[in-house]
């Protein structure tokens, strides 16, 4: 059995479509037979993230009007062959597909590939309903911010409206000195009120923006060093997708933050 | 008895007109956050009045079967009864009631005014047979949907548009309680003509508006309504009191600072003011 896993969050721009790049080449590292499907129809970018953008030749919307074939819309990936990525179109709107026929795209793809990953836009409309539309699992991403945690929370109860209770938790950017100085929110407080099972924490890291503008996931790199704890905090998501028990970072400063040590030592327990 | 009272509070009704009475009635301290306070409750307020009478998705036990009532069909654009509020509505009434039914209770959906075409009867149904539960008879007062049942192979019955209308709602007791087995996030709003119980969180952006009491076994950091017809006498009470804005009949208050510790609480109206007490507290005035 396949597994159809959406990314989504709600609010724009907390990194959905860099966790759909970074997953999906990581599982494909793990030697599954991937699809990535970009339903960003209008703003696609899951293409540029991975350094696809000019092997595209057909998309989605091509493959729906009968115009060519499922199988050469997708773009296989030289670097890993087993990753390929089904593009949106870019000169379309939202509306220009309906949750039927994502069903039907994806549930064609279930017959060559064992992890399908759909990048949702943002938001709550037409383009979120079509993205989530065949989808039996959810990664809810958010960053630890008021906004985005309200947005992510909306999008659950959506979720869970639309039959998806299988949903886990993915808090990106924190900034873990912020955290400790109380000016940021902590992965607790978000839980709290999302509710939802955690699977990654991954932290703000510059690093994460050069592979994005390389177009190279951050997984990609050689060496750990380059990779940074970003990009092992992605891999861990993947192992903990798999069934694995994975510790989580620890994403405390460094020790030498003395100030910050010493505030978190005299701030009163919850 | 009221040391616990911390919420800024103050009563709607021509507040120009009336000086205030009480020291509960004063404005917070500086004029700018009262006037704020004036916006924040008159707005919601009249959208409210538009709102209030909309019925949600509603199951009731009547003598060993469950009657399912669809809300009517509403000719104001504003109407929040769209399809998919309605499936979404009652897929959260079944997963909060399951423990309430046992597997196979015979349905029967009471459709009134509702246009349903054959295809949303079937999702119905599948929604129902999803939580164990059988449809077993439609009631309808438009022609078309008995058309559409009939040919979906329901059995179905057709009733007189009069049949439909409900006595006028004055004086009448509340229904039966509704209990939500959820988180209530954001986004979601819980109606109901009677006491409200969530076992759960009502979250920031949630709410829940009930024509009784509004009991939360969680965190209430949402918006809380009780008696939302005009009843002073409902209450709102949660194991942890941090609500965006609670409201009793026509009584707001926004959320107080947050203490040290959280404790149960109940909120209440007295002296023309909502109040909040540590629940041992309340019980114990009410008692003794
Ligand atoms: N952990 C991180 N550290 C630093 N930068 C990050 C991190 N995650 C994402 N970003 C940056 O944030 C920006 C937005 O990320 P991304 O495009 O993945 O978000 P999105 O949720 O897909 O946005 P949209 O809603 O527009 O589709 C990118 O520039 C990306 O490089
Ligand atoms: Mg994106």
């Amino acid at each position: 059995m396949s597994r159809i896993i959406v990314v989504t969050s709600g609010k724009g721009g907390v990194g959905k479509t860099t966790c759909t790049a970074n997953l999906g080449m990581a599982l494909a590292q793990r030697g599954h037979k991937v699809a990535v499907v970009d339903a960003d129809f209008g703003l696609r970018n899951l293409d540029l993230l991975l350094g696809l953008e000019n092997r595209i030749v057909y998309t989605a919307v091509e493959v729906l009007a009968g115009e060519c074939r499922l199988e050469q819309a997708l773009v296989r990936d030289k670097r890993q062959p087993n990753l390929v990525l089904l593009p949106a179109a870019q000169n379309r709107t939202k509306d220009s597909v309906s949750p039927d026929q994502m069903r039907k795209l994806v549930n064609a793809l279930t017959k060559v590939f064992s992890y399908i990953l759909v990048d949702s836009p943002a938001g709550i409309e037409m383009g979120f309903l079509n993205a989530i539309a065949p989808a039996k699992e959810a990664l809810v991403v958010t960053t630890p911010e008021i906004s985005a945690v309200r947005d992510a929370d909306r999008i659950v109860g959506l979720l869970e409206a639309n039959g998806i209770r299988n949903a886990h938790l993915i808090i990106n950017r924190i900034k873990p000195a912020m955290v400790a100085q109380d000016k940021m929110m902590s992965v607790k407080d978000v839980q709290e009120i999302l509710a939802i099972p955690l699977i990654g924490v991954i932290p703000d890291d510059e690093k994460v923006i050069v592979s994005t503008n390389r177009g190279e996931p951050l997984v990609l790199a050689a060496d750990a060093n380059q990779r940074g704890l970003a990009g092992q905090a992605l891999q861990n998501i993947v192992r903990r997708l798999e069934g694995e028990t994975v510790p989580f970072l620890d994403l405390t400063p460094p020790a030498d933050d003395f100030l910050a040590r010493l505030r978190r030592l005299f701030r009163p327990t919850e | 008895m009221n040391s616990d009272f911390s919420f800024p509070a103050f009563s709607p009704s021509a507040p120009d007109e009336q000086p205030p009475n009480d020291d509960s009635l004063a404005p917070t301290a500086d004029a700018s956050s009262s006037e704020r306070q004036d916006a924040e409750r008159q707005d919601p307020e009249r959208q409210d009045a538009e709102r209030r009478d909309v019925p949600q998705v509603r199951l009731k036990g009547e003598s060993g079967r469950l009657l399912l009532l669809l809300p009517p069909e509403l000719d104001t654009p504003s109407a929040p009864n769209t399809w998919a509020e309605v499936c979404q509505q009652l897929n959260q009434r079944l997963m909060s009631g399951e423990r309430f039914w046992q597997p196979h209770t015979p349905v029967h959906l009471i459709a009134r005014d509702r246009l349903l075409d054959g295809r949303q009867l079937q999702t119905i149904a599948d929604t129902l047979a999803a939580a164990q539960l059988t449809l077993k008879r439609i009631y309808t007062s438009r022609r078309q949907t008995a058309v559409a049942a009939a040919m979906a192979g329901f059995s179905v019955e057709q009733q007189s548009p009069l049949a439909q209308f409900n006595a006028p709602e004055e004086g009448k007791a509340l229904v039966e309680p509704l209990y939500v087995q959820s988180t209530v996030r954001s986004g979601t709003e819980i109606r109901h003509p009677g006491t409200v119980i969530v076992l759960g969180d009502v979250n920031p952006g949630g709410s829940i508006v009930a024509e009784g009491d509004v009991l939360v076994w969680g965190a209430l950091r949402g918006v809380a309504q009780a008696g939302s017809s005009g009843n002073g006498r409902c209450l709102i009470m949660a194991l942890r009191l941090e609500p965006t804005q609670i409201r009793i009949a026509d009584f707001v208050a926004r959320a107080p600072e947050a203490p040290e510790q959280y404790q149960p609480e109940v909120a209440y109206v007295s002296s023309g003011g909502i109040r909040i007490i540590r629940a041992a507290d309340f019980a114990r005035d009410r008692t003794t």
